[in-house]
């Protein structure tokens, strides 16, 4: 971002600031239309709801007020029409930040990208990244502070903190998120120190502190445990998902684990993944070895396996004595003999809600390997608070009770919401004077706050933190605030100072603290430039295990129901965005609900089918929720998901509640709510079959190959001994038909009864290739794709009549024995057959091909006779039943505001209109033409095209390039002998074919985890 | 009488004279003298096509077919025509790889309007050489003629005719046996 | 005597009919009073009409989304009801072309109603082409017409042919039904006593004299159009079962397609007439001329036909298995035990196993069972359709796409609504144009047979005696 941008930048934004007609005009264009929410039950209703969304885009024109009027008098310098600008800034999430980097159209972010030079993202993203750019958008979102429920302005909020807070002896209970922020940090003591009976807490539903605690109990001090998975030959987790977009470091450690196993020869090596949970998780299906069993039985694991382990490395013997269900089973034997042969090149980690003692008992073993330096890193993180911090809220809750409290502070936490109700927040607050909330929405916190402050979205202000590898960076604003609201750093340093200082300052005032005098000019142009100040960032801790003293708590003997967050709300952060609650869940492809996951075994025992009511019951509460059959799942074992059953926090949300009695069961929205019984990770608990059914939309009805060799796998030592494992020949045992004949003739292609067109060389030749041996199912291709491509959100009821409108979907199979199969996943975009049956069939010549061998659709040629997705063979063209578009974009407001939300490269599809994955074809032209004006080549350079979906993928599994070009990674890709085309025999020609998967399990345990290739 | 008739020719023309007869049969018996006699322009009426009159009359054989043949060939080469110019000059586009003169796809276009074209030829080619439409007909100024479409056999032999001379032509009739004959005026 | 003893064809027309009493019979219908159950039904028929041009209306409103309609399956009941019509289309041509070239006498008597019913059930099965696609308002893409994309229509799509070819057949079906029409019309104007009638028919018969100069090229034209539409009206079923079998979807992809939707098209468009002409002529009292042995004709065709469709059925098993195609074997064995087991197994009774008791003259020769398996095979036919379109559909390659189709209200109603279509127009037709050939059944009577005569001209009919159906003869 050069200095000049920036200027201009800052220009408006003082403009801004005095704007008060501007400040009208947000009152004005955005009444509360409730009215529209009330015909939540109609997909039109809910889906002018989603356009809404859309709606803030326009205050992106706002940027510079002047150009609501006038065309540019003078423009400004790097803003040429047309062409996108990518600025650096970075995401925080759980008390980390991920770098990201945001393309800009005229001033307005329009997309979401990772930051190739940042640790935390190495160029990658997962689903939330991709999606916070919706909730910058998102209509529902806090627009103006509240006081006592009445509409109030950030200055007033201002004017009371200068009173209220000037007895600085205020007793006041500081309840805040995890956040890495120095600049926060600072101002976190500044308070700490100012007001002395202040008392300061972080609380995250499921935050890291277990872990944390855990290293405390083995090393004497607060650390987080850092993996590093590219030196980790063995990898070994505890119910821990980290593959998984709740995990705060996901895309890192995606980008390092699926890093170990790309193998492109016989010669190259591979790691090896156990994976020992309750639910089937994206890590449980990338894993070589699994094993289910109960959540409550993780903790006897790790004491089985630090026994196993005691006899074989030192450090140990403490648990020598341990004796339980799983010592001398195979699993542990095999294991424990792994890791230890590969002792100081393997990483066992342990899910981050787990208790404190198996974090201990995990760090031990890790130091007993020699792991330490190597594959894990203990890191002192300064922003942790000196103190157990589920303990420490607890504490405060009960004192705020007591009325200890003159005044509570949340910051950017919902704890009336993700609390359980015996903790009884709400109630809680009752007892304190004033209770201030400062959040992103609107929720059922800030309802029974006295003070609600509108909080601005990480793109719309300034800020710092530091990833969770400790690299260190600046959250850089893409646009002005929306809405009258302000960053959590200005908010506290308005509640310590009483005055509004523009985040600017306060993040520049800490750098100044780190970059003395003239350097601090430099690096701060090349920390904004790069998203990433790489000089400095957290210190790995020098550790010395202290003895833990074993102890062994007995798993749950019957019913566990386990609490998780969910794969695309999170703990409900997210529950308003509609790109998020369609996207399907990873494993169970379900969207917009949550349900009761269980094995087949429990679900047969209790007597439920998927979609019937089931009640569960923990500690004498009990909720109503849908049960769903995973297989795979432990036995006993209930996983529920939270962030769900919202009420009156957003349109998408909480989407035809309010009018739900006057539906019938099959149509309900909004999911339930299972916070009430969220004490620990597991608890004890019950259920049984209610009646009736609650009506689930799933996108994937079908869950076997049925034999069908769409996905081809083998074990790496079968791959070594025949190479050829996923050639059709080698499959079907004999060749693709029509190759014979065409040996004969000296082709390369089967026989055919025309003389097909052929494709030359002197274009490009686009190709894609899908390496099924990274893709672990995360589907943040699918939001990438949503994001770049103006794909419309369409709502439960469309989903359920299976009218998805996804253009990349993520097909997920089980393999083997229904009640512990091997889960794989299978990204399908379309795949640009070069004879493609869509185009012969259209008779209006609506889908045809290009030159660059792209299978391209001509939507205002479409008279929609779905007689091409019906020839499909791959089922990847998606049709607008309904104008979805205006329904998802319209805005009863001024239209443009459609404009300004979309990607200004892409059609917006019309009512009656197929669509489909277009190869990103506008990446494809830009590219084309930069390179024709650079160069004049009509040949774009080896990864200068990069499409959505291979962008945001952290696992790389994404291989997009010229075909012509030899030495393309994708023309090498596709030469290797475990590419493979699906459907090959039908001689269609796909150019998107796929890499075929390779496992690595320990040869002990095979038969366990039935590792049978998949047809 | 037909003094009184000939006085009256002055007002309205005389088109010819028209008989009827009692059945098929007759009706082609009566056929066959009138074509002996050398009359030509003349015509017989049926409610049906009666089997066998064609040669009693001496008809020639119908030129139909020819047109129908004219009509097909046209719609086989248009169809060609259409398709190429189409799909291979005009806008020639890469669908599923296929050739842009892609012949076995085009058969059942060319068949198509090949029967349709020939259709076409075949019934205006028949109301062509028939003479139809022709609304106005003196026939029909006959009451008694309505019959030709019910159960009626009728011979008319036109005044144009070189050889029609009224009362040789009545002769003719009355020999032949018919139930009924009359002068038609136009 | 010999074994094999002379059996002659039975009179074609019962009851001593001359050329008038034919004429009376058939004219008095068009020319008579209108009676009020015409206009009760007429009423229901414009109902249905009305239910009709809601459903459209509602449906270019909203969208395609109003029916069941999703991924995979892209094609329901609108395409389903399409082929229905179409099929049912096929028996008026094929009656008055290949029974004419095969000169089947006794295709006179129901000839013209049965093209009346084809033409009609046409326009119905067009309305759906025109319907079903996304952007209705732009259907007349698929004509080579210019336009400002200066762009031509795709001539390798099936969907095309399928514009081709209906909007042929449609055509041609409509002249040759036409050329029919103009001497009866011509009867008409001659009987008609009030104006307008003798106005309407005038004009309708062109000044049809009934002259056999003009008889002579009208029978050639009929011979012409008889051959030009015997190969139409088979190729039309053939185009329509390419939409399926050109495709690459299994269940779809299939050689048999063409002769088999043919022979099944045959076998709906029978029972279809012989729907309507067992109604007709027990309301209009035509027994004379369409007998039982028309019917008994009819369902032994019914019979060859339905047969047929049988064979095609077990021969598409027999072929998934033997093509050792896993996709094509998996979609037979789904459609007999899979999700959509029910309606296949409806289908294979209703067209298979039903058509079989015509075997038993007795059944062949009772008026109300033949009535009750006409319609039966009609029920039947519409599921065949059905299962060839959805299952297939729901059913293909990639396991994860299969899903379930389930139709919604808007769906039946615009079936239903084609009814009222094909009821308006037909009860129009018995109304005001000759359901009759009169011409041509006046051509069969004996009377009209120039040998039937002696050198005086008198008349000498061959006396036919009717054998009686002897029940030991099954």
């Amino acid at each position: 971002m050069s200095e000049v941008t920036q200027n201009t930048y800052w220009k408006s934004l003082n403009e801004l600031a005095q704007n008060k007609e501007y400040e009208n005009f947000v009152e004005r264009e955005f009444p509360e239309n409730a009215t529209e929410l009330t015909d939540g039950v109609s997909r039109k209703g809910f889906l002018r709801v989603m356009g809404a969304s859309i709606a803030l885009a326009g205050f992106a024109a706002c940027r510079r007020p002047v150009q609501k009027i006038l065309p540019y008098s003078n423009q400004p310098e790097d803003i040429v029409p047309g062409i996108p600008l990518f600025y650096a800034t970075a995401m925080p999430f759980q008390g980390s930040l991920t770098g990201l980097v945001v393309e800009n159209h005229e001033g307005r972010p329009t997309k979401v990208e990772g930051n190739d030079l940042h640790p935390g993202s190495w160029g990658n993203t997962n689903a939330y990244h991709q999606a916070t750019m919706l909730e910058m958008y998102d209509p529902d979102r806090s627009r103006t502070p509240l006081r006592n429920g009445e509409k109030a302005s950030t200055s007033d909020f201002a004017t009371f903190a200068q009173e209220y807070f000037a007895d600085t002896n205020k007793r006041i209970a500081f309840i805040s998120e995890a956040n890495s922020s120095p600049s926060f940090t600072a101002l976190k003591q500044n308070a700490l120190s100012k007001f002395t009976n202040a008392k300061w807490v972080t609380y995250e539903p499921f935050g890291e502190d277990n872990a944390i605690e855990g290293n405390r109990i083995a090393f004497g001090s607060r650390l987080r445990t850092h993996y590093n998975y590219t030196n980790a030959d063995v990898v070994v987790s505890l119910d821990d998902d980290f593959l998984a977009p709740t995990h705060p470091n996901n895309v890192e450690y995606a980008k390092q684990v699926t890093g170990r196993r790309k193998v492109t020869s016989t010669s190259d090596s591979m790691s090896r993944i156990y994976s020992i949970e309750n639910g089937f998780t994206l890590t449980g299906s990338f894993a070589d070895n699994r094993l289910r069993v109960k959540a409550s039985e993780i903790e006897a694991f790790a004491n089985a396996l630090a026994a196993a382990l005691s006899t074989r490395v030192n450090g140990l013997n403490a648990f020598r004595g341990i004796n339980n269900q799983f010592t001398g089973s195979d699993f542990i034997t095999a294991l424990a003999d792994d890791l230890a042969s590969n002792a100081g090149k393997c990483a066992v980690s342990v899910g981050l809600d787990h208790s404190v003692y198996t974090h201990s008992v995990v760090t031990a073993i890790n130091t007993s390997l020699n792991n330490t330096g190597s594959t894990v890193n203990y890191l002192q993180v300064p922003s942790f608070d000196n103190q157990n911090n589920s303990q420490a809220f607890a504490d405060v809750v009960s004192e705020m009770k007591a009325g200890n409290f003159d005044a509570v502070v949340m910051i950017g936490t919902n704890p009336v919401y993700t609390t359980n109700t015996d903790l009884d927040f709400a109630s809680a607050l009752t007892n304190v004077e004033e209770v201030i909330h400062f959040g992103t929405y609107k929720d059922e916190s800030s309802k029974s706050a006295s003070w609600h402050v509108s909080r601005s979205h990480f793109l719309e202000t300034w800020g710092d933190g530091y990833s969770f590898g400790g690299a260190r960076s600046v959250i850089q604003p893409q646009i002005q605030p929306l809405h009258d609201s302000i960053s959590e750093i200005e908010f506290l340093n308005t509640i310590i100072s009483g005055e509004l200082t523009s985040g600017y300052e306060l993040v520049q005032n800490t750098f100044k603290g780190f970059y003395s005098g003239s350097r601090f000019e430099n690096r701060w142009k090349d920390i904004l430039h790069d998203g990433i100040d790489i000089t400095d960032g957290y210190n790995r801790a020098n550790v010395q295990l202290r003895s833990i003293t074993p102890s062994q708590t007995s798993p749950i003997d019957g019913i566990e129901v386990v609490i998780r967050p969910d794969s695309s709300i999170y703990d409900g952060r997210f529950a308003n965005l509609g790109w998020l609650q369609e996207l399907p869940d990873p494993m169970t492809k379900i969207t917009w609900d949550n349900v009761a996951l269980m094995s087949p075994a429990t679900a047969a025992s209790i007597g439920v089918e998927n979609e019937d009511l089931v009640s569960v019951a923990v500690n004498g509460k009990a909720i109503s929720i849908a049960a769903w059959i995973q297989p795979g799942h432990a036995d006993d074992s209930i996983t529920l998901n939270v962030g769900y059953g919202r009420e009156g926090i957003g349109r998408v949300a909480d989407m035809g509640r309010e009018n739900s009695q006057l539906l019938d069961p099959s149509e309900n929205y909004g999911g339930v709510n299972v916070y009430p019984l969220h004490f620990s990770l597991f608890a004890s608990g019950a259920i049984s079959k209610s009646s009736g059914i609650y009506k689930i939309a799933c996108v994937q009805d079908h869950h076997s190959l049925e034999g069908r060799d769409m996905y081809r796998q083998a074990t790496l030592e079968k791959y070594k001994d025949t190479p050829m494992y996923a050639s059709f020949a080698y499959v079907h045992k004999y060749d693709v038909p029509g190759m014979k004949e065409a040996a004969e003739l000296g082709e390369d292609q089967p026989i055919s009864l025309f003389d097909e067109q052929t494709y030359s060389a002197d274009e490009p030749q686009w190709g894609m290739a899908i390496d099924l041996n990274s893709c672990f199912g995360c589907g943040v291709c699918v939001i990438a794709c949503q994001s770049e491509n103006n794909i419309p959100v369409i709502g439960k009821r469309e989903v359920n009549r299976g009218r998805e409108m996804h253009w990349i979907r993520n097909d997920r199979y089980y393999v083997g024995d229904e009640n512990n199969p091997q889960a794989v996943h299978q990204p399908v975009p379309c795949m640009h057959c070069e004879l493609a049956p869509c185009e012969q069939v259209c008779p209006v010549a609506a889908t045809t091909h290009s030159d660059d061998g792209m299978n391209q659709m001509t939507y205002n040629r479409c008279i929609g006779t779905r007689y091409c997705a019906n020839n499909c063979p791959f089922k990847v063209r998606r049709f607008n039943f309904f104008n979805y578009p205006k329904e998802y974009l319209t805005t009863g407001e001024d239209p443009d505001i459609i404009q300004m939300a979309m990607n200004p490269e892409v059609t917006v599809r019309f009512r009656g209109v197929m669509e489909k994955c277009t190869y990103c074809v506008q990446r494809v032209n830009r590219a084309k033409i930069n390179t024709k004006i650079e160069t004049g080549s009509p040949k774009p350079a080896d990864g200068t095209v990069v499409t959505a979906c291979q962008q945001a993928c952290p696992a790389d599994a994404i291989y997009f390039g010229d075909l012509t070009d030899e030495s393309s990674t994708v023309a090498k890709m596709k030469r290797n002998e475990r590419n493979y085309l699906m459907l090959e025999e039908l001689n269609v020609r796909p150019r998107t074919s796929y890499i075929a998967k390779l496992t690595n399990p320990n040869p002990v345990l095979v038969d366990e985890t039935n590792q049978e290739p998949a047809h | 009488m037909s003094m009184t008739k000939t006085q009256e020719i002055d007002t309205s023309e005389l088109y010819g004279i028209l008989a009827e007869f009692k059945n098929p049969k007759a009706l082609i018996d009566v056929s066959k003298k009138v074509v002996e006699a050398g009359y030509d322009k003349f015509d017989t009426y049926a409610p049906f096509p009666i089997h066998g009159i064609d040669k009693a009359m001496n008809l020639p054989k119908s030129k139909l077919g020819w047109i129908v043949l004219g009509h097909g060939i046209l719609g086989f080469s248009g169809a060609i025509a259409m398709m190429y110019y189409m799909s291979v000059i005009d806008y020639p586009l890469n669908i599923s790889g296929k050739p842009f003169f892609n012949v076995p796809a085009w058969v059942p276009i060319i068949f198509e309007l090949t029967v349709l074209l020939s259709a076409f030829g075949a019934v205006f080619g028949m109301f062509f050489l028939n003479g139809l439409p022709k609304l106005h007909n003196p026939l029909f100024n006959v009451e008694r003629f309505k019959k030709a479409t019910d159960d009626g056999f009728f011979v008319c032999i036109e005044a144009k005719d070189s050889k029609f001379q009224a009362d040789l032509v009545r002769q003719l009739f009355e020999e032949a046996g018919a139930t009924h004959i009359e002068e038609v005026y136009d | 005597m010999s074994k094999y003893e002379y059996v002659p064809e039975p009179a074609l027309v019962k009851g001593n009919h001359d050329f008038a009493s034919i004429t009376r019979l058939v004219t008095d219908v068009n020319l008579r009073p209108t009676p009020k159950l015409w206009y009760l039904f007429m009423l229901i028929a414009n109902a249905l009409l009305g239910v009709f041009l809601l459903a459209v209306g509602y449906l270019i409103w909203e969208g395609t989304g109003i029916w069941g309609l999703m991924n995979p399956v892209g094609w329901g009941w609108a395409i389903i009801n399409f082929v229905w019509w179409v099929g049912i289309g096929h028996a008026g041509t094929l009656i008055s072309a290949i029974l004419f070239l095969f000169r089947q006498d006794w295709r006179t008597a129901i000839n013209r109603f049965a093209e009346a019913m084809t033409i009609f059930a046409v326009i119905c099965a067009l309305m759906f082409p025109g319907i079903h696609v996304g952007r209705i308002w732009v259907i007349y893409w698929v004509f080579p017409i210019p336009n400002q994309m200066a762009m031509w229509p795709n001539f390798n799509s099936p969907l095309l042919w399928d514009v081709f070819a209906v909007s042929t057949y449609f055509t041609v079906s409509l002249l040759f039904w036409y050329v029919g029409l103009v001497p009866d019309l011509a009867t008409l104007r001659d009987k008609a006593t009030d104006k307008i009638r003798k106005l309407a028919y005038g004009i309708g018969a062109l000044g049809w004299t009934g002259s056999n100069r003009a008889w002579w090229n009208y029978e050639k034209a009929y011979m012409i159009l008889a051959g030009l539409a015997t190969p139409l009206v088979l190729s039309v079923h053939t185009i329509v079962s390419f939409d399926f079998a050109v495709s690459m979807i299994p269940g779809w992809h299939t050689t048999i397609f063409p002769p088999y939707f043919v022979a099944g098209a045959v076998f709906s468009g029978f029972a279809m007439v012989l729907t309507l002409m067992l109604i007709c002529r027990k309301v209009y009292g035509m027994e004379d001329i369409m007998t039982n042995d028309h019917m008994e004709k009819m369902n032994i065709i019914i019979l060859v036909t339905g047969s047929m469709v049988g064979f095609a059925y077990i021969m598409e098993f027999f072929i998934a298995w033997y093509s050792g195609v896993e996709y094509e074997k998996a979609i037979f064995m789904l459609r007999a035990t899979g999700p959509y087991a029910w309606a296949y197994w409806i289908m294979m009774l209703c067209n298979v196993i039903s058509p079989q008791v015509f075997w038993v003259k007795k059944l062949r020769r009772h008026v109300g069972f033949t009535f009750f398996i006409s319609i039966v095979v009609n029920i039947g036919m519409w599921f065949e359709r059905f299962v060839i379109t959805v299952s297939s559909l729901a059913n293909d390659y990639l396991p994860s796409s299969w899903d379930y189709f389930s139709p919604t209200i808007w769906d039946v109603l615009t079936y239903v609504g084609t009814f009222g279509i094909f009821f308006t127009l037909f009860l129009a037709f018995l109304r005001f144009l000759p359901m009759i050939a009169i011409a041509e059944i006046k051509a069969i009577l004996p009377q009209a047979d120039p040998h039937n005569y002696d050198e005086n001209q008198e008349y000498h009919p061959h006396v036919v005696e009717v054998p009686k159906p002897k029940v030991d003869r099954v």
